[in-house]
């Protein structure tokens, strides 16, 4: 019969112009892993916002300049498999000069043979320049304060009433002597200097090339100096980058192509891990992680990041109850007390093991884990008051019920309790707000049904992110979801903060009503300083105690009033920490020789595969 | 073509100018409305760098001043300005890159579907209530009511990860089959099942009747009057769809990470990145007015019996 001829050469016809249509996208297979032995792909987010050192602000971005880029000095394992920093394109890590004013001054000779990718020499110059130009008012990039120790810093950046600048030709005290000799001159003595050198804010880039504001957007303009340089971007797809054979160090590197996928997306970034593409995945769903510790246990990575997962309190808000006749200090006081009780009543065990279930570490203290103290030792187990556990209470799953017992024998002295029920019957109800995403949200549920449990009644708001930071920065919630990731390896990342002008201030410290309490006070004559304040306010108190702590030179001194700062910092208990964070990634279990650092940078550079 | 025909087109033109001033107007104030801004994040920086970022980007002038130069660079040079979040890219390159993937992805998938849904639809009308019409209306109901979330993710699972004949990821062109295929197979089951009952539809009309009496021969009758007749309903169809097909589906894109229009419209809304959400939001509208004209003017072109008004 005509017709069924008729549909049996349709069908074929359908079938042909469909795998046309498929064919016709020109076919660059992907890259087997394993066949090219010299090339790895790997994927850390999507496609970062720049990869100009000076305007970087996030780690994938900073991964990828550490590749691209040498700075003065760099991160790197010794021999025993320990991170330490080492000079880079600097001859060595110099000690710096005392000079009469108190101000530091480091000089450091370039290299030999340190060339910029389209061959030019590097020089002392392009640090001076790349230096001043982040930290520019023009550039106003967001990691430019990273520059704040060094001595002119603060002058650039003087406003007046108007907020214009009153010294618009400052520069910062740093100059190239010649080309191979570099002189920086900060306003005193940091601990974390040699660290900064290595930060990609510090990392040189030359006048002529970046006169182009377009210049980190292209291959063809993007000049650099370090080990690899870029070889191929395709927006939003791929970054590749390929060994720099002018690099004085170039024999070092075993891995010829890294090839930066970019994927924001967990489960495509996991699906490519699995088949085999991807060597390295920075991301996986949560819902995931139990199956793959289980599936992958070679290849499931869980590694310590300098970082704090916290809830934070609005200082203003009233959570004292209804008719309470409480004012003042006295008020304050109680509202700490308050406040540190309620954190006594959840389970950090049960968050981690149930909810985040990323192999975080319970936290006890705000500074987080992973930091170091004056003598080398772990900062976060030198803070505290007792010797029994460490931090401000004990997380320990055994410590849980003594911890509630506490807990309810304080919030009784302040609540109208109802034994028959178990329960507070006057806690003012508190908003708990958090940005849109699975997992704030489970860790909020448990929270709120943990302080229903005794009678404090939380209801919930979830804000999309930039609406949620806006908010919260505002200080218009009650009890908010909050973290923070340290930009290095120092202590004051977590205290400055917390100053009264500080753009990242969410708890309010000193606004509002806050700004007259005079609740605090600050005994610095143990330590040498002709500092004492009884009952001041968080502006005479906490923000002299951190100016304090950026001017000390005597870094066993700076470190214990950096403990101080958190004791009072955690004393009104507007901080309730949650856990610590752990950077979770896959890595193929033939990669060979690949490390990260506490900021959660990664190398690829010395990576091989293993044989067979 | 005739004057009539010529004042419409006229006439819809001035109003799909108005629908995409009518459309920037609204998201402008919209898009300012919504708190948050381009240079917020979880790290805060200084009021002075904040306030500097603003300045060079021009946002501290009045919301009005703003508006009004925003229109101007658009309609005088074409320039939909710089995006504030990847430093250093102008907002039309984004566009034009996210445009050129999205638009390859979407016509593969219109035009495969279209094809294998014609054909398809044609066969199960020709052989009703048979077998093969059976089996295609039980695989064109499990494709439409499927959403594409999870179509995409059963062709990943299986053609990804087990059987590792394609990539999982959309940056390479091997790695556009299944997001292609994942995009089109809604589309084709729905103008399957529209080609079948149009198709049913016409071969009962009279004019039908009377060719087979005359004796035309089979496919005579199929492609000279039926199919053709058959086709006006799916044309309503195609058209719209393939707007919104090429401006990009953001679920796809997202599942197979494929750098097209859709996700960067949404990383777009996320970021506040003012310039980029102006110039997504004016190019898919833009092409969505366009495309309704498009076909409304194919109409007439199919169907001489349809009248413009």
């Amino acid at each position: 019969m005509k017709l069924k001829k008729l549909a049996a050469i349709l069908v074929a016809l359908a079938i042909v112009c469909s795998l046309a249509a498929c064919g016709k996208t020109p076919g660059n297979k992907p890259e087997e892993p394993g066949t090219d032995t010299r090339a790895i792909n790997v994927c850390l987010a999507s496609e970062p916002d720049t990869i100009d050192p000076a305007l970087n602000s996030a780690v994938d971005g900073a991964t990828m300049l550490a590749h691209l880029f040498s700075g003065l000095a760099k991160w790197a394992q010794d021999d025993s498999g320990k991170l330490v920093i080492v000079p880079d394109a600097a001859q060595e890590l110099t000690e710096g000069v005392e000079n009469e004013d108190g101000t530091v001054t480091y000089t450091y000779t370039l290299r030999d043979g340190m060339k910029w990718s389209d061959g030019k020499d590097v020089t002392a110059g392009d640090f001076a320049f790349a230096w001043q130009r982040a930290a520019s008012t023009s550039l106003a990039a967001d990691y430019g304060y990273m520059f704040e120790v060094v001595d002119g810093y603060e002058a650039i950046w003087e406003t007046d009433d108007q907020e214009n600048y009153v010294n618009p030709d400052a520069k910062l005290n740093v100059k190239a002597v010649d080309d191979k000799t570099l002189e920086v001159t900060l306003a005193n003595a940091v601990p974390y200097w040699n660290e900064l050198l290595a930060f990609p804010t510090y990392f040189p880039v030359r006048e002529d090339v970046v006169a182009n504001e377009a210049w980190a957007t292209d291959p063809a303009t993007y000049v650099c100096n370090g080990l690899y340089k870029m070889k191929a971007w395709e927006h939003n797809s791929l970054i590749t980058i390929e060994k720099n054979e002018n690099h004085p160090d170039a024999a070092e590197v075993t891995m010829d192509t890294i090839n930066f996928y970019l994927s924001d997306d967990a489960n495509n970034q996991l699906s490519n891990f699995k088949n085999g593409d991807w060597a390295l995945i920075d991301d996986v769903p949560t819902n995931e992680i139990e199956t793959l510790k289980k599936e992958y246990p070679d290849e499931f990575f869980n590694v310590g990041q300098i970082g704090t997962y916290y809830v934070c309190w609005n200082v203003n808000e009233n959570i004292l109850p209804e008719g309470s006749n409480l004012t003042g200090v006295e008020a304050e006081n109680a509202k700490a007390e308050i406040r540190k009780a309620v954190s006594l009543l959840l389970d950090r065990n049960y968050i981690i093991d149930s909810i985040a279930q990323g192999g975080q570490i319970p936290a006890s203290s705000f500074v987080a884990m992973g930091m170091t103290d004056a003598d080398g030792s772990e900062f976060y187990k030198n803070t505290g008051v007792s010797d029994q556990f460490v931090g401000y209470f004990d997380a320990s799953a055994e410590a849980l019920e003594a911890n509630f017992a506490s807990a309810m024998e304080t919030l009784k002295k302040y609540y109208d309790f109802d034994e028959a029920t178990g329960k507070l019957t006057n806690f003012p109800s508190l908003v708990y707000l958090y940005n849109t995403n699975e997992g704030h949200k489970a860790i909020g549920e448990y929270i709120q049904s943990a302080l229903a449990n005794v009678g404090i009644p939380m209801s919930m708001e979830n804000q999309e992110w930039a609406t949620f930071l806006n908010t919260r920065k505002a200080g218009d919630y009650s009890v908010a979801r909050n973290g923070w990731v340290a930009d290095y390896n120092d202590p004051i990342c977590f205290l400055d903060m917390w100053v009264t002008a500080s753009g990242n201030n969410d708890i309010q410290f000193g606004k509002g009503d806050h700004a007259d309490v005079a609740a605090y006070s600050l005994d610095l004559t143990p330590y040498g300083y002709d500092i004492k304040v009884e009952e001041g306010t968080w502006a005479e108190t906490y923000d002299v105690l951190i100016s304090t702590i950026k001017s000390c030179t005597d870094n066993t001194v700076r470190y214990k009033l950096m403990h101080v700062a958190e004791d009072m910092l955690m004393a009104t208990g507007c901080i309730t920490p949650i856990y610590y964070y752990t950077d979770l990634y896959m890595l193929d279990s033939s990669v060979q020789g690949f490390f990260s650092n506490p900021l959660g940078y990664k190398y690829f550079m010395y990576c091989t595969y293993k044989a067979g | 073509m005739n004057s009539k025909m010529l004042l419409y087109i006229g006439k819809r033109i001035v109003l799909a100018i108005f629908t995409i001033w009518v459309v920037i107007t609204v998201t402008f104030f919209v898009m300012h409305a919504v708190p948050g801004g381009p240079f917020v994040g979880e790290k805060a920086t200084t009021p002075a760098v904040q306030a500097a970022m603003e300045a060079k980007y021009g946002l501290d002038k009045p919301l009005m001043v703003q508006y009004g130069t925003y229109l101007k660079d658009i309609v005088t040079k074409f320039d939909f300005g710089p995006s504030l979040k990847q430093r250093g890219r102008m907002v039309i390159d984004i566009i034009s890159d996210g445009m050129r993937t999205s638009m390859k992805l979407g016509l593969l998938a219109a035009i495969s579907s279209a094809i294998v849904g014609i054909v398809l639809g044609a066969i199960a009308a020709l052989r009703r209530n048979k077998l093969i019409d059976r089996i295609v209306m039980v695989l064109t109901t499990a494709f439409v009511s499927m959403p594409s979330f999870i179509m995409g993710s059963l062709l990943l699972v299986l053609f990804a990860i087990k059987l590792q004949l394609l990539p999982a990821n959309g940056s390479t062109s091997a790695g556009l089959v299944l997001p292609i295929v994942t995009l089109a197979l809604y589309p084709m089951a729905y103008i399957t099942r529209l080609t079948r009952s149009s198709m049913l539809d016409v071969l009962g009309q009279d004019y039908i009747r009377t060719a087979r009496a005359k004796g035309v021969s089979g496919p005579r009758i199929i492609f000279g009057h039926a199919l053709k007749n058959s086709l006006i309903p799916v044309l309503t169809y195609f058209g719209p769809m393939l707007a919104y097909i090429v401006t990009g589906s953001l679920v796809v894109e997202q599942i197979f990470a494929v750098p097209g229009i859709g996700r960067a419209f949404v990383s777009s809304i996320t970021n506040r990145d003012y310039p980029m959400i102006m110039g997504t939001t004016i190019i898919l509208a833009a092409l969505i007015v366009i495309m309704n004209l498009v076909t409304d003017i194919l109409y007439k072109v199919v169907d001489p019996r349809i009248t413009l008004e």
